[in-house]
């Protein structure tokens, strides 16, 4: 590492035609504005390239669509001695059986040796090349620390982009999110990216990503198709091998049902009742390159399609999409989109919780199955509080939603500071730059505030234990108990309504029952509805079960329990405290 | 199957029961673990190019690229790795924001036919929703995957 730094100091003073200078730049650099103007010039046009697992959308910010190009290398059966990389597969003649090279595995890339001649063929002259224009290319949510590396060091390195920038799609689609529709920036909304390997749930609040509220979902576009696959090649023909096939009947014929069991029951008629049923015209790869959805009154067509293999879609039309909405049905154990989206929101602070629920953005591929809008906002009602407003906005193209968002986020002032140069990169090396990628648009700092009110109610019930004032003398050899009392002395001198003055019934008046009742044991009580209840279930939980065993899993949980169920239990408290002893 | 008239009395199904093989728990999950690999799997086949003697157009790497090919990490390691370090800035990790289970109970589907399946197999506990489905399902998957 030594080495590297000096080999790149050497450099550095050798020839230092900064372009763009930044904030954060060492203090013994001297600034350069020399090349301002160069550096204007260079933020009206960038490389965006939206980097899926599946497809990359990539283009100059000054064109109006982005080339969509298939992230990963392909073999087909009859042509031995060629690969198909990326677009080219438009080249092939005969797609059956191909075998696919994908570079990321659940979605993060781990196969270089692939993703590296799939980007050689995206930077190339025909395609997208990058003539020293800066690079905006995204990454995934949480990517993993050694593929940033290996990202940097390809686009410093190899391609020797002058500058870039990293960052995640949902970003992008934000802005293009807030551009769109003309809300402020800071205006909350949930993105649901739903792609290739997974679905995310993403709450933005002040134009930052909540990290509290983000869920995934292990269920994306190559689960389902692999599924859709498999019932195929069960109940009709093996189409195991046909991946590229499946994944175009599954586009062309799949949707999202409103109400699946009227749907089954639809789908269980027989004859013209049933409108359900499709039948889909296989591709020969002679005649037919991409196949089709039967058309039943053209009868012309029909004898023409005698010699193709049929295949009948029935149920499978909105079951296989169902997956989404209940990964359950295939033994997973998680939940579905829709209550992710709903558990996002309730991790959120309070304040926002209805405002998040006002802008929920849906992106990526699966969002393009038909009904899927109307089922999530058909879910999320259900799940909702009546008085709040719902809002879902499934834009025009959801696949190239984020390569728009590319522009606007050239638009935001002070964005060239945000970009790094080479010359930065060799200086400073990958980890300061990636921090300065990693900490744009995140929200990490209410992370902290959430799971202290946990323990404070907590802490709140053990002190109740601890009393004797219900006639059993509790045992107060146990450690753990004795050090959350500890803390609790130095909590009760900070002011407890520091951060909940907007809450109703908020987790500080709990509190100061708590403290008061130790302290003066009398007339301390300011409201005497909604702590009494509190106080009475507690002494009743109490009462059902205090054993050290009950105590040490409460006290276990605190570290995982989320906003979402304390908020909930604050409201519901009678409720929900028996759960918890 | 002739049946003789000592044994017609009471039910089939419970005398023929004992004889039955039933799949656990544990292979039953580990079943389950196989149909999730395979549903997240890239390719069904094997590579029709393995036979090949490569080809001139395999991309071949310099000597940088040999380099990161070396620190190349299994996923499983990425995600160990950080999940290390998230603890140790207390950050939100990779494995945090995966969903819970849902609170709701599983719907069943049958594995013939895929409309809702109120039965499951003695044997394995694949769902199936009539006796033809039964019949299939007990000629054609089930303990065929049970190794």
């Amino acid at each position: 590492m030594n080495s590297f730094e000096q080999k790149t100091y050497s450099k550095l003073s050798s020839d230092r035609n900064d372009r763009i200078r930044t904030k954060r730049r060492r203090s013994s650099v001297g600034p350069s504005d020399s090349n301002k103007e160069a550096k204007k010039e260079c933020d009206l046009m960038a490389v965006i390239v939206d980097s899926g697992a599946y497809t990359i959308k990539a283009g100059l910010s000054s064109q109006q669509n982005s080339t969509l190009i298939p992230n990963c290398i392909m073999k087909a059966k009859s042509e031995r001695k060629r690969l198909f990389v990326g677009n080219q597969i438009d080249e092939c003649r005969d797609c059956s059986g191909l075998y696919f090279l994908l570079p990321c595995e659940r979605g993060y890339i781990t196969k270089w040796d692939v993703q590296k001649p799939v980007w050689d063929y995206v930077f190339s002259k025909n395609v997208c090349p990058i003539n020293d224009n800066p690079v905006i290319v995204t990454q995934p949510l949480f990517n993993f620390k050694s593929i940033q590396d290996c990202m940097d060091e390809i686009f410093f390195e190899e391609y020797e982009v002058n500058s870039m920038f990293r960052l995640n799609p949902t970003d992008l689609a934000r802005l293009k999110y807030a551009e769109e529709l003309k809300l402020k920036d800071d205006v909350p909304c949930v993105i649901v990216d739903s792609g290739f390997s997974f679905t995310h749930v993403i709450p933005y609040i002040n134009g930052n990503k909540y990290l509290n509220g983000i869920r995934r979902l292990n269920v994306g576009g190559k689960l389902l198709t692999n599924h859709l696959k498999d019932i195929i090649s069960y109940r009709q023909y093996n189409v195991m091998e046909e991946t590229y096939v499946i994944n175009q009947v599954k586009e062309d014929t799949c949707y999202v049902a409103e109400n699946v069991k009227e749907e089954l029951k639809i789908a269980a008629k027989t004859g013209s009742a049933n409108h359900i049923v499709r039948n889909y015209v296989l591709p020969d790869f002679n005649n037919i390159r991409r196949g089709y959805i039967q058309d039943p009154n053209n009868s012309d067509q029909k004898e023409k399609e005698e010699s193709c293999q049929i295949l009948r879609l029935n149920n499978e039309r909105f079951i296989v999409p169902e997956i989404l909405f209940h990964p359950s049905d295939i033994g997973m154990k998680s939940m579905g989109i829709a209550e992710a989206v709903v558990k996002s929101i309730y991790s959120c602070p309070k304040q926002q919780q209805e405002n998040l629920a006002k802008n929920i953005l849906l992106i990526g591929g699966n969002c393009k199955f038909p009904g899927f809008r109307s089922r999530i906002y058909a879910d999320l009602r259900s799940q909702l509080p009546q008085a709040w407003e719902v809002n879902v906005y499934l834009p025009n193209d959801p696949i190239s939603y984020c390569w728009e968002g590319g522009r606007p986020l050239l638009r935001t002032p002070d964005f060239k500071n945000f970009l790094v140069t080479k010359d930065e990169y060799e200086e400073l090396g990958s980890s300061i730059i990636q921090q300065r990628f990693n900490t744009w648009m995140i929200d990490n700092s209410t992370a902290n505030e959430e799971p202290k009110r946990a323990v404070e109610v907590y802490k709140y019930l053990d002190k109740l234990n601890s009393q004797t004032i219900f006639g059993k003398q509790d045992n107060g050899n146990n450690s753990l108990e004795t050090k959350v009392n500890k803390e609790n002395i130095n909590l009760s001198m900070t002011p407890p309504e520091n951060g909940d003055s907007g809450t109703p019934i908020s987790l500080g008046d709990e509190f100061d029952l708590g403290t008061g009742s130790e302290d003066t044991s009398q007339d301390s009580f300011q409201q005497p509805t909604e702590p009494e209840i509190i106080s009475r279930t507690a002494r009743k939980a109490n009462l059902r079960n205090n054993s050290p065993e009950n105590m040490v899993s409460v006290n276990k949980d605190f570290e995982s329990f989320t906003s979402d169920d304390l908020t909930n239990s604050a409201e519901l408290f009678p409720l929900g405290t028996g759960s918890y002893l | 199957m002739t049946i003789s008239k000592s044994t017609l009395r009471g039910s089939n199904r419970l005398k023929e029961g004992d004889k039955r093989r039933v799949v656990d728990e544990t292979s039953r999950k580990r079943r389950q673990r196989k149909v999730m690999e395979l549903l997240e799997s890239d390719n069904y086949h094997d590579d029709p190019h393995a036979d090949l003697v490569m080809s001139k157009k395999i991309p071949r790497f310099d000597d940088s690229l040999e380099q990161r090919s070396t620190r190349t990490k299994k996923r499983n390691q990425l995600v160990d790795e950080d999940r290390a370090e998230a603890e140790a800035n207390k950050r939100v990790s990779y494995m945090d924001i995966q969903c819970e289970e849902s609170p709701m109970p599983p719907r069943h589907f049958c594995a013939v036919c895929g409309f809702l399946g109120h039965y499951s197999c003695l044997s394995c506990g694949t769902r199936f929703c009539c006796i033809r489905c039964m019949d299939t399902h007990a000629d054609t998957r089930c303990l065929k995957w049970a190794a």
